[in-house]
Parts: structure tokens; C-alpha cells; sequence
């Protein structure tokens, strides 16, 4: 109990405070969790350790919650982990469900916190040591599942996933850098572009482009509607919001922050991956996938409790191995270095009062976190009620804002954020679909890479089938996704012939 | 008086005259600076060292520089924009190895760009076999290359990593013509997936640092991730400097039987094949050169004030100061080594 002495005023005042900044980024369209880390990583020279990384952490996981604010509200992901909750949330508030949706939101992301809080405390070694299991081959697996995906979300399976592999496409577009063991070489640029194309479009103006543009210019398209009114949004006593809704969600929340917390452990597989299996798994799963998609409270919480079990499973292979599991916990590596402080295998136990404050400070994020959005959220549902003519330049205004200063100050984002912006609106009038096209785009790169890795590594086709015993439970899932797909597909068809 | 059209011209050149010395005077780095760094990671040696200077540069001259990890390509882009002395550059010898090894977005940093000060040096580079290896030493891996089995080393391509690795194959060459060929590469990009590749049984060896690994050999032998360190690039003299407690639970001295001489690793037969990866500013073209003078001026005296040093050192970095001219020189120099090694390889396979 030695840490409690680093327990301080202070010490509580940076988590919550942390907390409350990276819930305002993470709300903010274009702003993420990892460009809250980033601006107050300098900080923590002054802060010290442990009440540096009491301010990082705070700011993780606030930004990691605050994304589904704009994705619940906006229908524009704030993060890229919160692409799944603008597929049930955003209905849910267009239906003036809004402050339920939020609630459920929240709630589902305390409990994903927690219960990858929970496995990184008790298990970090042992989950890190499984990790390592987990060569090329089996990555390339796990993203291929999650790219099954593409086929759940389609409302047009054809289309749907023809529009992931061109979300592919456009992905592989630029260098195969050598960072990710590639041979630094130029594919899929046109001459004349390689300045600006040379690394690629970026993934979060490709995002807000697709999601927060495209949406905007539908609704321009329209015309100047009215903003909802309070009434809409169910403010206050008139709200619908019970913790009831979570009966019969047990086994949906804990398979979902588990199945955040292990792709958490997974270094490269990436953070999104998270919540779209998550959601993939809850619609497979459901009695009634057909809803999904529509304002489904389940689909809901698997993407939140999904996104935010990522927290504490990005943290195992930073704290057990040395190795960042997502892109913030990358930045985080940097308050570690930034002191001197070297993460590796023996991290834990040779530092365990820095090791039990961390936890301490996750814990308080939660909680922090869990107490402060409850709070809000009357506040923050009060958007939909300004009027779009005013709304919409504001968060046009921030999506421009957020590209810009994504990589550090790259005027080709901003491009990035309109062209993807003007395809997402031309995309779906010509059928194509926008989610199996963004999830195509966010997994396609780590397929790549692991799938020549593997090929590199191993030499033939048949090690995808013969590796390991993980390998082939991953080909049953993918197979068995496969299936629930294609059944769900025509189970669909047939509801809506018979309705029609 | 009145003002004739020219009274107004006298005025106006009187004017000009007065202020053309103003214009004339050296320009200075302006209030707020921004400095790229050619690794896109926080957590890394770059980033770390950058953020030491940055600190001590905008303390000393009362300006603020913000550090930004944009990565190499994008930071040469910047530097390349901004001639006006808001954008600075720190990197380390990837820049001019990375051109040597072909790699696309690296052009010659000597030609293209100002080489500035260097600052530092990290002595961490090394190479580690797992602890169930039969390789005990250098010696045993490049013998094992005579004898004619394949050694496959785990490094990212085209810069700091590979140099090594290109060392390796030259004192095979050199140790028995034709056994090079049996030490291959596998190509890897971060440190976790050549870790990985250790793990999963696809390399022998593999590149990786004293700080991200030293964790790892202190592991017990039982253990899947435990690892031993066969070789340390870095110069005696250098690794010499480094705080006796040395790095984790591993004293300098027990570091120093890692690098030459102790462990030798020929250049060519005679000399010992050494590497230091240095930090050092690089500029636009056509910058002022005053404002590289007033850098030069400004660490000159942070050196010798000395607690930049000791920062340094606790975060197992040796200080490195040259100032720009000779500095340029120096890494003109071992820009010229390398070349030398890069080439002898190619030309052997």
C-alpha cells in the first residue's frame, strides 16, 4: 500500500481533470484521445511520473469516451473506435432518443473500462505471455474476421462488400513504408500526385470527410431544417433512460469488453478493430440482428463497452512487454521515456508503486468519467437543438480544424477531409456504402502488412490454415460470421418481402 | 517647410538608409519554433533527445520550440517549406544512411539540406539472439556463416538497423569470402514485430537497443522472451561514458564486453566495424546562416553551462556537441565509412 503516498491532491485533481480535457477533445468532431495525450505529453517533464501519467491516463480514457457524443449526436464518429456506435446511436438520437442513447453509452463504457481494468491488473503477465502467441498469421486472421464484417453491415451484400474492397484499395494507396517492414516503395499513386500521396490519406480526415461532411452536405441538400426541439430530445423528466435496458445484456457487455481487451492486447491489430468486432459479434449473436443498424440499444453498448475495453488491454503489452498496444498508448510509452523510465517485461514488478497508481488513476478515470458525462448529458444533448444553419459551419469549422492538426499541421488532411467529404455524399447515390467502405479502409493496411508478412515469414498459402490451434478457432469464426451473414441477409430479405 | 515631391524623396531615401541596416542585421530564430523530428514515436530515442534540447535551447534563448513526431518523410518536407528559421530539424545518422541504402523520400542530406550541431549520441545499438540460442557470441554466428548455416538477422531495412547487419556480412566476407551469403536478412519494421519475429522462431538474431531490450535478458532462461545480447555496436570510447551503473540491472562494464573490442566485428581484418548513432540539426538551405551561428553560440554555452550533460546521461545518452562546421565534417566523414561498407556488400552480392 506504499503507492497510496503518491496519492495526492494533486494526484486526484490531474486524473479528473485529464479526464474532463480528453472528454472534451474526444466530443470535439476530428479531435482524438491521441491528440489529447500528444499536446500534454510535454507536461509531464514538469509533473513528474506518476502524477504525469495521472493526467495521460485521464485524458485516454476521456477521449476514448467522449468520441460517442458526436457519434451518438452527430452520427459523426469522434474517434475512430466509435465508427459502430454511430450505426445504432445516432438513429436512437434522430428518433429523439438521445440522452437514453448517451446514457447507455456511458454506462456501457464504464463497464468495458472496468472490466479491461480488472484483466489488466490481475492478468497483465499472463494475457501478455498469450499475446506473443500471436505471430503474423493469426493477426492476419483476426482482421480478417473483423473484415467480415463488411458483409453484416451491408444492406447490399454485393455492394456493400464490393464498396470494403475499394475501401481497401484506396487504403493501400501510397508507400509501403518501411516502419512496417514493407520495401519503401511507391504503389497505387497516380504521377504528379507523389508529394501529397506519398504516405497515403489519412485516417481521421478520411473519417470525418465520409462521416461528418458527407452528412452535412445530404443535409444542405435538404435545405435549412429546423433544429429538434427539447421535447425531441427527451430532456430531463420526459427521459425513457432505465437501467432496465441492460437486462439481458450481461453476456453482450462482458463478451464485448472482453473482446476489447484482447484485441487491446494484440499490438498493431488496432483500436477500432475493437469495437467492430464487437458489434459484428453482438448482431451475430442477437435474436434480433435485423435491428441492428436501426436505434438498437444492444448494438449500442457492444461498440462502447467494445471500444473502451480496449484501455486497459492496450496497456498489457505496454506495461509487460514494452510494446504500445494502440496509438495512444504509443504516446504514452513517451511519459515513460520522457523520465528515463524504460518499460519491458520487468516493469511491473521492479516499479510496483508506479504500477499500482496507474491502476488507481484508470480506476478514477472511470469513475470520473462514469460521474461527469452522467452529469452532462442534459448539456450535451442540447446540440440538436441548435439550429443546422448554426451548428453545422461550427462543426465543419472543427472537422477542418481536427485534419489539420492530426499529423501535425498537414494542409493535404484538409484536402483529404473534402474529397472524402464530396465522395461520401456522391457515394451513396450511386449505391455504394459508406461503413463496409470505412471499415474496409481502417483494416485493409494491417491485412496487408500481415498477409505479406506471412507469406515472407512461412512461404505458402497452407500456413493460414496450419499454423497454430488459433489459427484454425479463427477460421471458424470467420467462417461461422460468414454464414450468420449470409442468413441474416436473406432473413432480412424475407421480413421485408412479407412486409411489403 | 514645404514638402515638394523632392523633399519626400530625400525623406524617403534618408528613411531607406536608416533602416537598411536594421534589414541587414542577422536575422534570429523567431519566438515560436517548431522542431521536427524524423520518427513519427514518442516513446523512442529521437523524440527523447529532441525534447532535451528543444527544452534547454528555448530556456536559453527565451523562445518556445515545440517538438512534433511527424516522421522522416514529412519532417524533410517540412524543413524543405520553411526557410525562415520557424522549422528546425534533429535526426540522427538514418537521414544520410537511408539515402545510402536507397530508400525512397531520402535524398542526400549534405546536398539537399544545412547538416548542423550534432548533440548526442545513443550507444544503445545492438543485437541479441534468444537465451536458448546456440549462438553465444559474434564469433559463433559468423563461424556458423563459414560453416555454412544460414543466420537469419531481424532488422527494418535502410538505415540505423541495417548498418549492422551490412557489418555482419562484410566481416563474414572478410573472415571467409562467400560465407556472407548464409547471413540474410529478415525484414522487419518495429522493434515489437523483430521481437515477434525472435518469439516466433524466424530470426536468429535481431537488431534492437540496450534501453527497449535490456528488460528482456534479465529474464529467467526458461522463459520464451528471454534474450542475450551478442553485440554492441557502439564505440568503446563512447559506451565508456555512459553512467557505471549502466542500464536496468546490466553495469556499463558487463555492456562493454558487448563492443569492440572485446567483441569484434572486423571491418577489414584489421580495424573493428563500430557505429554511434548520432543526433544532430539539420536545416533548410537557404536559412540564414546567422541563425545556425546563434544556435552554434546558444549550445556552446548550454554545453558548458553543463546540465544539459547530466540530462543526458541519466536518459543513456552521451553528449556530443560539435558545432556546425565541424560537425558537418564529422558526419561527412562517417557518412564516407559506411559508404565504403554499404558498397564492399553490395558489390559481394
Amino acid at each position: 500500500m506504499e503507492f497510496l503516498s503518491l496519492i495526492t491532491p494533486l494526484f486526484l485533481a490531474l486524473v479528473v481533470g485529464g479526464t474532463f480535457v480528453g472528454i472534451i477533445f474526444g466530443a470535439i468532431p476530428g479531435m482524438t484521445a491521441t491528440m489529447a495525450v500528444a499536446v500534454c505529453l510535454p507536461l509531464t517533464y514538469s509533473l513528474g511520473l506518476e502524477n504525469g501519467l495521472a493526467l495521460l491516463l485521464g485524458l485516454y480514457v476521456g477521449g476514448i469516451s467522449g468520441g460517442l457524443v458526436p457519434a451518438v449526436l452527430l452520427g459523426i464518429p469522434g474517434t475512430p473506435s466509435s465508427i459502430t456506435t454511430t450505426f445504432d446511436g445516432y438513429p436512437m438520437a434522430q428518433r429523439g432518443e438521445g440522452e437514453k442513447a448517451l446514457r447507455i453509452g456511458i454506462t456501457s463504457s464504464f463497464v468495458g473500462g472496468t472490466i479491461s481494468l480488472f484483466a489488466l491488473y490481475f492478468f497483465a503477465p499472463t494475457l501478455a505471455d498469450f499475446a506473443i502467441e500471436f505471430s503474423y498469421v493469426e493477426k492476419f486472421l483476426i482482421i480478417l474476421f473483423a473484415l467480415t464484417v463488411m458483409a453484416a453491415l451491408s444492406k447490399d451484400m454485393l455492394m456493400g462488400i464490393f464498396s470494403g474492397f475499394l475501401g481497401i484499395f484506396i487504403a493501400l494507396i501510397g508507400t509501403y513504408d518501411i516502419s512496417d517492414g514493407g520495401n519503401g516503395n511507391l504503389r497505387l499513386v497516380p504521377p504528379g500526385t507523389e508529394y501529397w500521396l506519398d504516405s497515403g490519406f489519412s485516417l481521421l480526415p478520411v473519417l470525418i470527410g465520409l462521416f461528418g461532411l458527407a452528412a452535412i452536405l445530404d443535409e444542405a441538400e435538404l435545405g435549412v431544417p429546423k433544429g429538434q426541439s427539447r421535447e425531441d430530445v427527451k430532456i430531463g423528466s420526459g427521459s425513457t433512460f432505465s437501467f432496465s435496458v441492460f437486462k439481458g445484456q450481461a453476456v453482450n457487455l462482458i463478451r464485448s469488453s472482453g473482446i476489447g481487451t484482447f484485441v487491446g492486447i494484440l499490438p498493431g491489430v488496432g483500436g477500432s478493430a475493437a469495437s467492430i468486432l464487437a458489434y459484428s459479434n453482438a448482431k451475430t449473436f442477437s435474436k434480433t440482428p435485423e435491428t441492428f443498424g436501426t436505434g438498437e440499444p444492444a448494438g449500442l453498448m457492444a461498440s462502447e463497452s467494445g471500444n473502451n475495453g480496449l484501455t486497459g488491454g492496450a496497456l498489457v503489452p505496454l506495461l509487460s512487454l514494452g510494446i504500445p498496444g494502440d496509438s495512444t498508448t504509443a504516446l504514452l510509452i513517451g511519459a515513460f521515456t520522457l523520465q528515463g523510465i524504460q518499460v519491458g517485461p520487468l516493469f511491473i514488478g521492479n516499479n510496483p508503486e508506479t504500477w499500482n497508481a496507474m491502476i488507481f488513476a484508470m480506476l478514477i478515470a472511470n469513475v470520473a468519467m462514469f460521474a461527469m458525462m452522467y452529469v452532462a448529458i442534459r448539456y450535451f444533448a442540447l446540440v440538436v437543438t441548435i439550429p443546422k444553419h448554426v451548428l453545422f459551419p461550427i462543426i465543419l469549422m472543427m472537422c477542418v480544424i481536427g485534419a489539420y492538426t492530426i499529423n501535425y499541421g498537414i494542409m493535404f488532411d484538409v484536402w483529404t477531409l473534402l474529397i472524402f467529404g464530396l465522395f461520401g455524399w456522391v457515394a451513396v447515390k450511386l449505391g455504394l456504402e459508406v461503413a463496409p467502405f470505412i471499415i474496409g479502409f481502417i483494416l485493409g493496411p494491417s491485412a496487408e502488412i500481415y498477409f505479406v508478412k506471412s507469406l515472407e515469414s512461412f512461404g505458402d498459402l497452407t500456413i493460414f490454415f496450419t499454423k497454430s490451434w488459433i489459427a484454425a478457432v479463427l477460421w471458424v469464426l470467420i467462417i461461422g460470421s460468414l454464414i450468420a451473414s449470409v442468413y441474416m441477409s436473406k432473413r432480412q430479405r424475407k421480413l421485408e418481402t412479407r412486409s411489403s | 517647410m514645404p514638402f515638394t515631391r523632392r523633399t519626400l524623396l530625400a525623406a524617403a531615401s534618408t528613411a531607406a538608409l536608416l533602416i537598411q541596416p536594421i534589414a541587414a542585421a542577422a536575422q534570429e530564430l523567431p519566438r515560436n519554433v517548431r522542431m521536427v523530428i524524423g520518427s513519427t514515436s514518442t516513446g523512442g530515442d529521437t523524440y527523447q533527445n529532441s525534447a532535451i534540447v528543444a527544452d534547454a535551447l528555448a530556456e536559453h534563448l527565451g523562445i518556445n520550440i515545440k517538438v512534433d513526431a511527424v516522421g522522416a518523410t514529412e519532417a524533410f518536407k517540412a524543413l524543405g517549406r520553411d526557410s525562415r528559421g520557424t522549422t528546425l530539424m534533429i535526426f540522427h545518422d538514418q537521414s544520410y544512411l537511408g539515402n545510402l541504402y536507397g530508400v525512397t523520400g531520402y535524398d542526400n542530406p549534405f546536398e539537399e539540406y544545412t547538416v548542423g550541431q550534432t548533440v548526442a549520441i545513443n550507444p544503445g545499438n545492438a543485437y541479441l539472439v534468444s537465451c536458448d540460442s546456440p549462438y553465444q557470441s559474434m564469433d559463433d554466428i559468423l563461424s556458423a556463416a563459414e560453416s555454412g548455416e544460414r543466420v537469419r538477422v531481424a532488422i527494418q531495412p535502410g538505415g540505423v538497423s541495417e548498418i549492422g547487419f551490412s557489418a555482419m556480412k562484410n566481416a563474414a566476407s572478410v573472415r571467409a569470402p562467400g560465407s556472407e551469403e548464409n547471413i540474410v536478412a529478415v525484414n522487419t519494421g518495429s522493434q515489437s514485430d523483430k521481437n515477434q519475429a525472435m518469439w516466433d522462431d524466424l530470426a536468429d538474431v535481431i537488431n534492437g537497443s540496450i534501453q527497449a531490450n535490456e528488460q528482456f535478458t534479465q529474464l529467467p532462461q526458461d522463459d520464451q522472451k528471454c534474450m542475450r545480447f551478442v553485440w554492441i555496436t557502439a564505440r568503446a570510447e563512447t559506451l565508456a561514458q555512459a553512467p557505471a551503473e549502466g542500464m536496468g540491472d546490466t553495469t556499463r562494464d558487463e555492456l562493454l564486453q558487448y563492443a569492440s573490442p572485446e567483441t569484434s566485428v572486423t571491418l577489414d581484418g584489421e580495424e573493428d566495424f563500430t557505429f554511434d548513432k548520432e543526433f544532430f540539426f539539420l536545416y533548410n538551405p537557404e536559412m540564414d546562416p546567422a541563425i545556425i551561428e546563434q544556435i552554434d553560440t546558444a549550445l556552446t554555452e548550454i554545453y558548458e553551462a553543463g546540465e544539459i550533460q547530466e540530462r543526458q546521461k541519466a536518459s543513456f545518452f552521451i553528449p556530443n556537441f560539435l558545432p556546425a562546421e565541424d560537425a558537418r565534417q564529422h558526419l561527412m566523414d562517417k557518412r564516407d565509412t559506411y559508404s565504403e561498407v554499404i558498397e564492399q556488400i553490395s558489390g559481394d552480392s
